[in-house]
């Protein structure tokens, strides 16, 4: 009686197994989905600037001294705007670790440095992806970071050597 | 099996909701702030105007901020400012007004500070402060820093300009923008090498600077700043600490020199900094009052070698000064003619960011006013005075709250054991002998923008 009840068990299991089988692959298939579009998301942002800034390639070195604030002006001597989302954004801290090597955090302790001595400006801060793409479309001189999705023909992207 | 079953499911119901965030920060369109609005209002999407934010409600501060911000405003017209306010108590001996006898609210800073951009190459900034800290400081507005920077020559990472003006003295990590409580390891600066009691000293001087900043190989760049100042010295504390008493003549600002230059590798983890003043001063005696000293000048040559290590979650930092005192045998009295020491201090201090939020700090401070004389002893048998007032070893531990990007909380405690670096202006002899073991309690808050 009780090796029938146990048989039954195993035999019901199986019959569970091979159903929730299909699941399991289903779910890591959904898993590894979202694990490609999760990291396809991260490389799927560029560097931008104002379409009338003439530089079209730019080494990591300089695009970090841009964003800590210290180089100042294009190679044709006009001004460089420097936008950037909050410290706690998506987008910010990518382009922050990947791009330019940096923590989020380095980089507010670099301007801090700088904008309580006087020895140099801080970014513009915007709030949002959509006010990004516009003051780096309207602002001559302008540089930000945008999503690949939110690219469009008023900006330049910035080739990274 | 349905143990692992769960699991995958967990984990891609973890995925899931990241790739939704991403898609989130991605598509969501957001409330778009009205200044920006005429900009390009045709080019944003119909449904941007749909208020989907979240976020809290700015106040009329932040609006006002926020108009800063994002208004083009002429020349890149910037805006900045700070405030802070602490609260002190202490078991015995007084920091910032009365903190021995429960408690004080002696220490507040204030700042605002403007900058603007009229020529691609030309900066010009200017900070007015306020600080209120016991008896050396008032709380009355005096100029920070008020200059102009012309960049000479700038390609790519190689910079090389020229400051003229009332500037910060660039010595230490922390030094140029000590009084901003964000940018400052705790609520006091580690007082061995940042003292707080001749703050003013070394705080900014009438100067023309130097500097450039150059890539090395592939590793990093070096920054440097070289000037000569007008050190700011008519000032009680200094006088005190200069030459031992307030005399009826005052200090005179002689010619001084100021360098500093800064390693950084490029993810700017590590952080090399060598820097030293050449400060001169003498006084002036007002021999018609019966001024006791004489006309004597001398030398203030600190050295002073930074290290910092950052990772993402902790930094750590450590500093170490060795600084030598000269005077020459004009002032006419047997206790500063031809003093010739060299005082040492030296922290390490470790930070630890929990979250962005949250952040703790360690640190063990050490001050020496006589490197060969550390226990201060010798002193003691020399002039009668307590050999405490020698040395100071400070042991702290600290929490920071970071509420928001502007407004943040912190406490923190000290134990120490020493008094040397306490200001002599708020512990006059006239309230009795100082202790030699004591400890301090601190809260803060600030507000930045």
């Amino acid at each position: 009686m009780n090796l029938f009840q146990f048989l039954l068990r195993i035999h019901t299991s199986n019959h569970y197994l091979v159903r929730n089988r299909a699941c399991l692959i289903s779910a890591l298939v959904i898993c590894l989905l979202c694990l490609i579009t999760e990291v396809r998301a991260d490389s799927h942002y560029e560097i931008v600037t104002y379409r009338g800034v003439s530089q079209k390639v730019i080494s990591v070195n300089s695009l970090r001294s841009i964003f800590s604030m210290h180089l100042k002006t294009w190679p044709d001597g006009t001004k460089i705007r420097v936008f950037v989302l909050p410290d706690e954004d998506h987008l910010h801290q990518s382009v922050a670790k990947e791009k330019l090597n940096v923590f989020p955090y380095q980089l507010r302790s670099a301007w801090d440095r700088i904008v309580y001595s006087g020895t140099g400006q801080a970014p513009n801060k915007v709030n949002s992806i959509e006010e990004m793409r516009a003051m780096v479309a309207n602002t001559p001189g302008a540089i930000g970071y945008l999503w690949r999705a939110n690219i469009d023909e008023n900006v330049n992207v910035l080739e990274i050597k | 099996m349905t143990k692992w079953l769960t699991l995958s499911f967990c984990v891609g119901c973890f995925f899931t909701a990241h790739a939704q965030e991403a898609s989130k920060v991605q598509k969501q369109p957001e409330f778009i702030k009205s200044p920006i609005q005429w900009l390009q209002t045709s080019e944003l999407p119909a449904e941007s105007t749909v208020s989907t934010d979240t976020k809290k409600q700015p106040g009329w501060i932040g609006s006002t901020l926020d108009w800063f911000r994002t208004s083009n405003l002429p020349g890149d017209l910037q805006f900045h400012g700070f405030a802070s306010q602490a609260y002190i108590t202490t078991s015995d001996n007084d920091v910032f007004g009365n903190s021995d006898n429960g408690g004080s609210f002696g220490l507040t800073e204030a700042g605002l500070n403007a900058s603007m951009r009229p020529l691609p190459r030309l900066q010009v900034s200017a900070q007015v402060l306020s600080r209120r800290a016991g008896e050396g400081n008032s709380g009355m507005p005096r100029l920070d820093y008020g200059f102009m920077d012309y960049r000479i020559y700038s390609h790519e990472v190689n910079q090389f300009g020229i400051r003229v003006g009332r500037l910060k003295n660039p010595f230490g990590f922390y030094n140029d923008t000590r009084d901003v409580a964000h940018t400052r390891p705790g609520i006091l600066l580690p007082q061995s090498i940042y003292f707080d009691r001749v703050r003013n000293i070394s705080l900014s001087g009438d100067s023309v600077q130097l500097y450039g900043e150059a890539a090395v190989s592939n590793w990093g760049t070096v920054s440097t700043q070289f000037g000569a100042f007008l050190p700011i010295v008519n000032d009680k504390d200094t006088e005190l600490a200069l030459i031992g008493a307030l005399r009826p003549g005052h200090l005179d600002r002689d010619v001084s020199y100021i360098g500093r230059g800064i390693f950084e590798t490029n993810d700017k983890r590590l952080r090399l900094a060598v820097s030293g003043i050449w400060l001169n001063t003498s006084y002036d005696p007002q021999l018609r009052s019966g001024d006791l000293i004489g006309p004597g000048a001398l030398q203030f040559t600190p050295v002073y070698f930074s290290a910092q290590y950052n990772a993402e979650r902790w930094s750590l930092t450590s500093e170490y000064a060795i600084r030598h005192f000269k005077y020459n045998n004009n002032f006419g009295t047997p206790g500063l003619n031809n003093l010739d020491f060299f005082g040492e201090s030296y922290y390490f201090q470790g930070e630890y960011r929990f979250t962005p939020k949250w952040e703790g700090i360690v640190r063990y401070d050490a001050y020496f006013a006589n490197r060969s004389d550390r226990d201060g002893s010798d002193f003691a048998r020399l002039t009668g005075a307590p050999a405490h007032g020698r040395y100071a070893r400070d042991i702290m531990v600290g929490l920071r709250w970071n509420v928001t990007p502007q407004f943040m909380l912190r406490a923190e405690y000290h134990h120490v054991n020493g008094t040397g670096w306490l200001s002599r202006l708020d512990n006059p002899a006239s309230e009795g002998p100082l202790e030699k073991n004591w400890d301090l309690y601190a809260i803060q808050a600030s507000f930045r923008f």
